[in-house]
């Protein structure tokens, strides 16, 4: 049995970037990921905004946070070493009705305490601040500071950076049982079980049924499923800020825009289904294809390398807004629930919310000495310039190597990705720190490559390597035993 | 080290190696960049028989075929490069090329007349026909399973499905079947077969192996790998009809839907691109919109055959030669060459007055009589006999010089269908 003061069920970016907040106090926290790696539920498939904050109703928690959030992206990135970039987003309107809902838009986001926010009524100006806005647009909400990032990098990086500072990630350990001996936690995956003070459940679509383990049942999550498509760079649009249509209550609608790798991802849809259903609909991608098409002058909506799906945790009968509460029937239980849209937009401000929520609550806090809480960031080889290029292959061979082609990724990145702490173990995972395979072959010429150098470096049989989750093997056996070199 | 070349070749394929050695054999001095340890590309995963019977007039295996030009190759003095990334390409003030790569010694840059784009091509992926369903592992492109299998020797799965009737799809059932794994159908979306009828024969007939006409796949099934997939037949404007879903279980959907030329170092070159093909705009040298940069093979356009890869790419090899050596000539009176539906694309896209054309040519679809009339402005210059033409096949179109002296500024090709009785 592990003990711990503290443990966080769920890794994706709510309980990365807890873990990393906490991470600065003496405190023994761990988190436990079902999933092979972190960031692979709502926090892979979603758009990657830091949203104006306009949206939210005032007086929400996640209008709070989110607007929050937006503060603290910047010096977030410069921290954790993740891309982040400041890009500007317009709530784009067509007619008058559009124009009555964008006035009531900015009053909503003046009261949200959203900076420099702007109604523009002419037509010329929109397209001055983004030249690819579709021509029939007649107004905009424009938010100066909303940015974009990669959400999965910025949850990678929290998670990291948490455990440089002592936290302890267990991967690849779904929580079976919860029980409480003595107000000490005991919770149980198939590999261990863990002794603690405290539990933070931000098991996303499932942290109602994680706090029905340990018998709290105070809230519902049911789960909105949206449709997304990745597009190829070269899809006749470049660097385009987040178009959003006229928000509808369940959704912003079909938002377009340009990925920090450029790409262009439009996204998405809403609607209710079962629990843990990432499957992709074709009338969700026709309506995203229709939505961008509407939104944006120029975009070749037949480039589109990737379509997915995500869900997002909703709360039953909470506004749509954030369940971030101490259990009401269990004490040293604390919900971070309902987690949906601008969950990423508020990750950092969600972090600092539950550090003083756990504060009132009597947790025990006291600065560690030695907190470090700048993570370096990866190399990315095909971000450098010609001479370091060439300087890094002189002092490391592999990177001399490509693996991917379609996103110049090198060997040397790919390695040392594995051996990073916690270890990429997946061809997903190793994906999502390097972007070997998310080019528009889709793995297609990589993929081989990336599994045999997974099997080298884990010294596991390449049969053993795993796309993304437990049970998603890739490769049956040898075709003719016993040939293999 | 030698920085500089008249020709460089980025690709070690079958259009690679035929470049190279045609331009070594005119007198340049040339460099080959292979971004693979080891020449051959894609042939070397092709280990079926049925290349060379045009080019060799023998018939070998795709790794045999490369060994030929590999054989080649070693006599002459072109120097390879293998494992080397080309990752850009600049053009200089002296109207030169300057290619920039990278391999495990460092970063190179070596400085050229010409370069000859032989980059070959990529699959069609599952994203890019935007299948529905479960984001799965099992669902790979027929290439991939095909390196798995061919070159990694381990099996991608254990029961398939087959979208598209292309010919590596045909291939791999084909190849499957002979490796003891279980291929429960070939489904194709359109009403006829994509890939070269001998493949139709050879690879699924012979194995049993049902081929389903006007029928996709319109969902993948499963949690963690493919469990299913849902089949769907389509209407004529390809839509699927509700009703005739079918639900086939699998552990493994192939995807062989189509190639693509990969053309992103030629791009950010600024070489022109023709959406009708993907690869570069040529003209009867098969050289590019930008001056000194040649194309040839599958990143030029798909071909069915590594024969016509290497022919095409002779040609080219030559002409880079040529131009690199100062030995062009201006072309005297330069042709449009354009085509009409069903004809997909040709390529060259422009030729010359002066000279024979061979025009390369798709049909979008199968035409079962047609006579190929060419005209210039409104005076028609050929007709050819009647017969068909299809899809899987690329055509070459020869036009002697003697017509296109009557020509104005441009010609264009069209099919003239014959009522069928």
């Amino acid at each position: 049995m592990k003990q711990y003061d503290l443990i966080i069920i769920g890794g994706g970016i709510s309980g990365c970037a807890i873990a990393r907040e906490l991470s600065a106090y003496q405190l023994r926290v761990a988190v436990l990921e079902k999933n092979l790696d972190v960031a692979t539920g709502t926090t892979k498939a979603n758009g990657g905004i830091v949203h104006g904050g306009d949206d939210p109703q005032p007086g929400t928690l996640k209008a709070k946070l989110n607007v929050r959030g937006v503060e603290l992206y910047p010096e977030y990135a410069k921290q954790l070493g993740f891309k982040y970039r400041e890009t500007g987003s317009m709530v784009v309107g067509f007619n008058e009705e559009d124009l009555k809902y964008l006035e009531k838009l900015l009053d909503n986001g003046i009261k949200n305490g959203v900076k420099d926010i702007e109604l523009v009524k002419d037509p010329k100006r929109i397209r001055e601040i983004e030249p690819q806005c579709s021509k029939d647009a007649k107004y905009a909400v424009y938010c100066p500071h909303c940015g974009i990032v990669d959400p999965f990098e910025v949850a990678i990086a929290m998670c990291e950076n948490a455990v440089e500072n002592g936290v302890d990630f267990y991967l690849g350990e779904p929580v079976t049982k919860i029980e409480k001996k003595d107000n000490l936690f005991e919770i149980t995956t198939p590999k261990d079980t863990y002794q603690c003070t405290y539990v933070i459940d931000a098991a996303g679509l499932h942290a109602d049924d994680v706090a029905r383990l340990a018998g709290i049942d105070e809230y519902n999550i049911i789960a909105r499923h949206g449709d997304l498509l990745m597009l190829d760079k070269e899809c006749g649009v470049k660097n385009l800020m987040p178009l959003y249509p006229i928000p509808s209550p369940e959704s912003k609608g079909t938002v377009a825009l340009s990925t920090l790798a450029g790409n262009v991802i439009v996204s998405a849809t809403a609607v209710y289904r079962e629990k843990d259903d990432t499957d992709s609909y074709a009338d969700g991608i026709a309506q995203l294809i229709a939505g961008a098409t509407k939104l944006v002058n120029g975009l070749n909506t037949r480039k589109v390398i990737r379509t997915f799906a995500g869900e997002r945790a909703v709360c039953e009968n909470n506004n749509n807004d954030f369940w971030i509460k101490p259990s009401a029937t269990c004490e040293n239980w604390f919900h971070v629930a309902g987690i949906q849209s601008p969950g990423v937009a508020s990750a950092p401000a969600l972090a600092e919310y539950v550090l003083n929520m756990l504060k009132e609550n009597g947790v025990p806090f006291e600065k560690k000495e030695n907190w470090n809480p700048i993570h370096k960031e990866p190399i990315d080889f095909s971000e450098l310039s010609s001479e370091a290029q060439d300087k890094l292959i002189h002092e490391e061979p592999s990177y001399g190597k490509i693996v991917c082609r379609c996103e110049t990724v090198t060997e040397g990145e790919i390695v040392a990705a594995i051996h990073r702490n916690p270890q990429a173990t997946t061809v997903e995972a190793v994906k999502r720190r390097t972007r070997a395979g998310m080019g528009r072959c889709q793995s297609g010429f990589c993929q081989s490559k990336v599994v045999h150098i997974l099997s080298r470096e884990l010294g596991i049989p390449v049969e053993e390597v795993r796309l993304e989750s437990k049970d998603s093997w890739l490769l049956a056996g040898e075709v003719k035993e016993g040939v293999t070199k | 080290m030698k920085t500089n070349y008249d020709v460089i070749v980025i690709g070690g394929g079958p259009a690679g190696m035929a470049a190279a050695i045609e331009a070594d054999k005119k007198g340049a001095q040339v460099a080959l960049v292979e971004r693979n340890e080891e020449l051959g590309g894609i042939l070397n995963q092709c280990i079926h028989p049925g290349f060379g019977l045009k080019y060799f007039k023998e018939e070998l295996t795709g790794p045999e075929y490369a060994q030929r030009l590999i054989n080649e190759l070693e006599k002459t003095k072109v120097e390879v490069f293998l494992s080397s990334m080309v990752l850009e390409i600049n053009h200089l003030e002296n109207g030169n090329h300057l290619v920039s790569f990278i391999n495990e010694e460092g970063r190179l840059s070596l400085e050229t007349k010409a370069i000859v784009l032989a980059m070959g091509c990529r699959e069609r992926t599952r994203g890019e026909i935007k299948i529905p369903g479960a984001r799965v592992a099992g669902v790979y492109t027929a290439g991939l399973a095909q390196r798995y299998i061919n070159m990694d020797n381990l099996k991608p799965g254990t029961r398939f499905v087959i979208l598209g009737s292309g010919d590596i799809g045909l291939i791999m059932a084909r190849r499957l079947s002979l490796e003891g794994m279980k291929v429960e159908g070939v489904y194709e979306l359109m009403p006829y077969a994509n890939g070269l009828f001998r493949n139709i024969k050879n690879c699924l007939e012979d194995f049993g192996i049902p081929l389903h006409l006007s029928t996709t796949v319109t969902r993948v099934i499963g949690k963690d790998r493919v469990e299913a997939v849902e089949v769907t037949k389509v209407d004529e404007n390809l839509q699927p009809i509700d009703g005739t879903q079918e639900i086939i279980p699998c552990d493994t959907l192939l995807l062989s839907i189509g190639l693509i030329p990969e053309n992103e170092i030629s791009s950010k070159a600024g070489v022109a691109l023709n959406p009708a093909t993907n690869g570069a705009i040529v003209d009867d040298n098969f050289e590019t919109s930008v001056k000194g940069i040649f194309s040839c093979g599958n990143v030029l356009h798909v071909h069915d055959l590594a024969d016509n890869v290497t022919q095409e790419a002779e040609k080219t090899g030559r002409n880079a030669a040529s131009y690199a050596l100062g030995e062009t000539k201006e072309a005297e009176a330069k042709l449009q060459v354009s085509a009409n539906f069903p004809i997909g694309y040709t390529v060259p896209s422009t030729t010359q007055k002066n000279q024979n054309a061979s025009i390369y040519f798709r049909v979008r679809k199968p035409i079962e009589e047609a006579e190929m009339v060419i005209t210039s402005g409104d005076k028609e210059i050929f007709r050819g006999k009647p017969r068909s033409y299809k899809p899987s096949i690329m055509e070459c179109q020869m036009v002697p010089a003697k017509l296109l002296e009557n020509a104005t500024d441009e010609i264009t090709l069209s099919l003239e269908m014959k009522e069928s009785a």
